[in-house]
């Protein structure tokens, strides 16, 4: 499977760069100027009307729709006098780099082992070490509490043999420990990338002088990939910012808050909703991230600058680890699977299977399949099973073809247009997907010709669409990079118009990642929970949503029956992603 | 666009085309005793109307049976959107204000959300001839309706506490946690008022009604008492032994749960229950008015009070066998029942300066 080998960026060249690649010869003119600027502009209406409908929000005292609204800053000087918005910033802050902090040297070390390395069963780490970023992490974290929170089987388990529980994961380390380690994938795959483009003869020079493999991996491999790690690291302080699921469950219940739970919150605190404080945190949020946005390009370049150095075609020959290597490697691995695969799945699968557990609760007493029994009583939940199913099935597809005209409209092309598309890409990453999917219901609501969309799962499947951009959008742009351009200038050289060229060239040599990136897709879509929750009704129900809103009354039975599903569901979009990607690799 | 949305509209089509055929002659049959003669009227409107859209917090589970009550009776579809308190708040006044009202019934526990949009002109106004047969605060000007009576207790995990131990009136509790910090640290639960507007009503109706309520938060507080945004979320770690107790935790569910859980109890104050409501109203520009009215009507009637009463959501009625109805409920508690009563009362705490107050008071007597 070559997942790793698309997903990371493979973005734009600078411009400098891209006009020595392209000489002047190379036509601008005819170079589908005017498409490129359609579709960039029709993405940025469509990412921009949500995130401009929260910023504009955020300047009002009231609903935007509300007569009594008023132009204003209140909402900004209640925020930023609030002492609970900093006790959350700081949190927030604390976690995202507590999570980095693990994650980071985790994932390089992951990836190392992998790519650079004769470790045993290879092919399937490859696909292993992805599992946690497939799980939501609502699910993950309702998983932890079952196995391993202070009544968990795990739990009760370990103190039957030591006396005590050695760890307590409601609390702000217990989070980030679970955060990162849930995070390492998203690490290994931008890693992975980078140091499979490396050429292997630094390498064995080091091996060849005597260094020791971990001499090695130190001393030449990682300065190498050290942008890369710089890259996920910032990507990682973004997602640690947006998190939801993980604070929700295991924060709420001793008070810890971050930003996402604050914006929580504050639907409740005051009685009624107050959405111009919700969109003062998102837009918050904004702020923190353009920054992130605009070190990531720049590090983007020089991580491609580096990889580049090895140029095509080096060999790359693999590290002998040795039989205690591999052991320990493996061990590594092992371990950190059980923690971050093993529990938290365990601890669903149990809890969908059992009507309660604890302390003094035999599991094979409560053995039951009526959790399951009341999905197919309740016509809502067993549509949400359909609708999630569909919205993913074709939902993805129809989400490959868009990100696929995104892409191409991007793809060898440099100045303005691919600059805003960056942006415009990383924009919706940066918000909760509770406020986009707010701020989408409105857009569907307030504009004349939407409002028919609005009751259909049109409007989530527009939704889906920006919040899976940003990683849907560089899986295809990966893809389209691996074109040699060779290939598109002999076309264009032979007089084949660029429309002409995508659609006999690049296309069908990118078929078959596309489909690989179409299953991938699936699986986003389908791990999305909080995207949903303003924006589903009757009959547009997904699995997602429906356990937020589950959450609220508590339906513990139901939650985990559909938990479980949704992780089967995600086994299969893997299984899936595995045969198709396996073509590609072939 | 989902297959079943297409499949649902057919079906619509057909019972509507099976309606103009030969039921609506049949009308004048369905009126239920002591309505007026005039109800098969609305039965035939509604009927062509053909489907009600509810925006309510009541999980489907809940209400599946009420539901399915409805559409046998009436051949009425119903879209039923479970959105929950905050969710359906904002949807039926957003809604509103782009003159795109899709709901018909607004169905909330968020007594003071419902009562909100009553005080906003939200609401329309309906005498239901059911009206009579629920208690006088049950309805507030023949615009929100009770349709339910929920008691608020206490779960209580019976490894570790038993019944005859447990305080049996709300000023034994406070002392009772007072005098039994060493086991119960650490180990109670309650409702989050910041996150959750149910654990808002309840603490904040015992602020209203009781001036020992502070004293109890305080001894919450001493105990190092953990705060959740569910009751089914508290429960879970009562179950698990993870919590003993958890204190102003909706009592209707428990009284279910314990039927299935091992280890877990119920319990209530015999001096004071208090008890809040779903409430329900019709949205002033229902795009189905005569459907809308028949669902409340339905919803109050002996029959669906009965259905809703075996989902578990006690009735409002005094002759609703099934399940547990307002008297039988105030038995089990203990004679102390004491139902929110549906009136300005609820909005007392919507003052933001009153509301901002009672949180800062809250967290300072929990000493966070």
């Amino acid at each position: 499977m070559s997942t790793h080998a698309h997903a990371p960026a493979a973005a734009a060249l600078s411009k400098a760069a891209a006009e020595k690649k392209y000489p002047a010869r190379m036509p601008r003119h005819g170079n589908a100027g005017a498409y490129r600027i359609i579709v960039i502009g029709l993405l940025a209406i469509a990412v921009l009307a949500p995130v401009g409908l929260i910023i504009y929000q955020s300047f009002l005292t009231a609903a935007f729709f509300m007569p009594r609204a008023q132009f204003g800053l209140d909402a900004y000087r209640y925020v930023f006098t609030d002492k609970n918005f900093y006790k959350a910033l700081g949190t927030t802050a604390v976690f995202s780099f507590g999570m980095v902090a693990i994650a980071v040297p985790l994932g390089g070390l992951l990836a190392f082992l992998i790519t650079r390395t004769d470790i045993k069963f290879k092919r399937l780490l490859e696909i292993l070490v992805l599992v946690p970023m497939f799980i939501s992490s609502i699910v993950l974290a309702f998983g932890y509490t079952v196995s391993v929170g202070p009544t968990g089987f795990v739990s009760l388990f370990v103190r039957d043999i030591i006396g005590v529980v050695p760890w307590n994961i409601y609390s702000l380390p217990g989070m980030i420990l679970i955060a990162g380690l849930s995070h390492v994938p998203h690490v290994y795959l931008y890693v992975s990338a980078a140091m499979r483009n490396l050429p292997s003869d630094l390498e064995e020079a080091a091996r060849t002088a005597g260094a020791s493999v971990w001499q090695v991996s130190r001393d030449v491999t990682l300065p190498m990939v050290l942008p890369a790690l710089i890259f996920a690291a910032a990507l990682n302080i973004l997602l640690g910012f947006e998190t939801f699921g993980i604070p929700l469950v295991l924060g709420d219940p001793n008070g810890i808050m971050v930003l996402t739970t604050y914006i929580y919150k504050l639907t409740t605190l005051f009685g009624t909703p107050t959405y111009q404080l919700m969109a003062v945190v998102a837009v918050v949020l904004v702020l923190i991230t353009l920054p992130l946005v605009w070190m990531q390009r720049k590090l983007l370049r020089n991580a491609r600058k580096y990889a580049a150095l090895g140029g095509k075609g080096a060999r790359v020959a693999t590290l002998k680890l040795g039989g205690s290597g591999q052991t320990v490697a493996l061990s590594i691995i092992g371990l950190w699977l059980f923690v971050s695969v093993v529990l938290p799945i365990g601890g669903i699968t149990v809890r969908a299977f059992v009507d309660a557990w604890g302390e003094g609760v035999s599991l094979w007493n409560q053995l039951t399949l009526s959790n399951f029994g009341r999905l197919l009583e309740v016509p809502s939940l067993y549509n949400g099973i359909i609708n999630t199913i569909l919205l993913s099935v074709v939902g993805g597809a129809a989400a490959v073809a868009i990100y696929l005209a995104v892409g191409l409209a991007g793809h060898r092309n440099w100045g303005m247009s691919n600059t805003v598309l960056d942006y415009i890409v990383l924009l919706p990453r940066a918000l909760p997907g509770l406020v986009i999917g707010l701020a989408f219901f409105w857009v569907f609501l307030f504009v004349p010709l939407l409002t028919p969309l609005r009751p259909t799962l049109i409007s989530l499947f527009v939704a889906y669409l920006v919040v899976g951009l940003s990683y849907g959008l560089r899986l295809l742009q990966g893809t389209l990079i691996q074109v040699a351009p060779e290939l598109e200038e002999s076309a264009r050289t032979t007089g084949a118009t660029i429309g002409r060229t995508w659609k006999d060239v690049v296309i069908p040599i990118v078929r078959p990642g596309l489909a690989g990136a179409w299953a991938l897709i699936m699986i986003i879509f389908l791990r999305e929970y909080a995207t949903g929750v303003y924006l589903m009704g009757a009959g547009t129900e997904v699995i997602g949503s429906l356990m937020v809103s589950l959450l609220q009354t508590g339906a513990m039975n139901t939650i985990a029956a559909l938990a479980l599903i949704s992780i089967v569901l995600t086994g299969a979009g893997l299984a899936l992603a595995l045969r198709l990607g396996a073509k590609i690799h072939d | 666009m989902s297959r079943h949305i297409w499949a649902g509209s057919a079906a619509l089509a057909a019972t509507a085309a099976v309606l103009s055929a030969f039921v609506v002659p049949a009308a004048a049959q369905e009126v239920p005793a002591g309505y007026p003669a005039d109800y098969a009227d609305l039965v035939a409107k509604a009927k062509e109307e053909g489907t009600v859209s509810i925006f309510t917090s009541t999980d489907a589970a809940q209400s599946q049976k009420l539901q399915d009550g409805f559409t046998k009776k009436y051949g009425i579809s119903i879209a039923y959107n479970d959105l929950g308190t905050n969710g359906t708040y904002n949807q039926v006044i957003s809604e509103a204000a782009a003159s795109q009202t899709t709901a018909d019934v607004v169905w909330s526990s968020a007594m003071d959300l419902q009562m909100t949009l009553v005080q906003d002109g939200y609401a329309a106004e309906y005498a239901s001839p059911e009206a009579e047969n629920v208690p006088d605060w049950a309805n507030y000007k023949n615009m929100l309706y009770a349709t339910t009576v929920e008691p608020i207790g206490v779960i209580y995990n019976t490894n570790a506490l038993s019944e005859d131990k447990l305080p049996k009136t709300y000023a034994d509790m406070i002392t009772f946690l007072k005098d039994n910090k060493d086991s119960l640290q650490g180990k109670v639960a309650t409702f989050d008022p910041e996150k959750s507007g149910s654990g808002f009503l309840h603490h904040s109706n015992d602020a209203r009604n009781r001036d020992d309520f502070w004293d109890l938060a305080k001894a919450m507080g001493e105990n190092g008492a953990k705060i959740y945004s569910s009751s089914g979320g508290m429960k879970e770690t009562v179950v698990s032994g993870e919590n003993v107790i958890a204190i102003n935790i909706i009592g209707s569910y428990a009284l279910d749960w314990v039927k299935e859980s091992p280890n877990l109890g119920a319990h209530f104050f015999s001096d004071y229950t208090p008890a809040f409501s779903r409430l329900a109203l019709i949205t002033k520009d229902a795009p189905h008015p005569n459907a809308a009215k028949l669902f409340v009507d339905y919803a109050l009637s002996a029959e669906g009070q009965a259905l809703l009463a075996e989902g578990g959501l006690p009735s409002v009625r005094k002759d609703v066998t099934s399940g547990f109805n307002i008297d039988t409920l105030n038995e089990r508690v203990g004679g102390g029942l004491k139902p929110i009563a549906v009136d300005e009362g609820v909005l007392e705490y919507m003052d933001q300066m009153k509301r901002v107050q009672f949180l800062n008071d809250w967290k300072s007597a929990l000493g966070r």
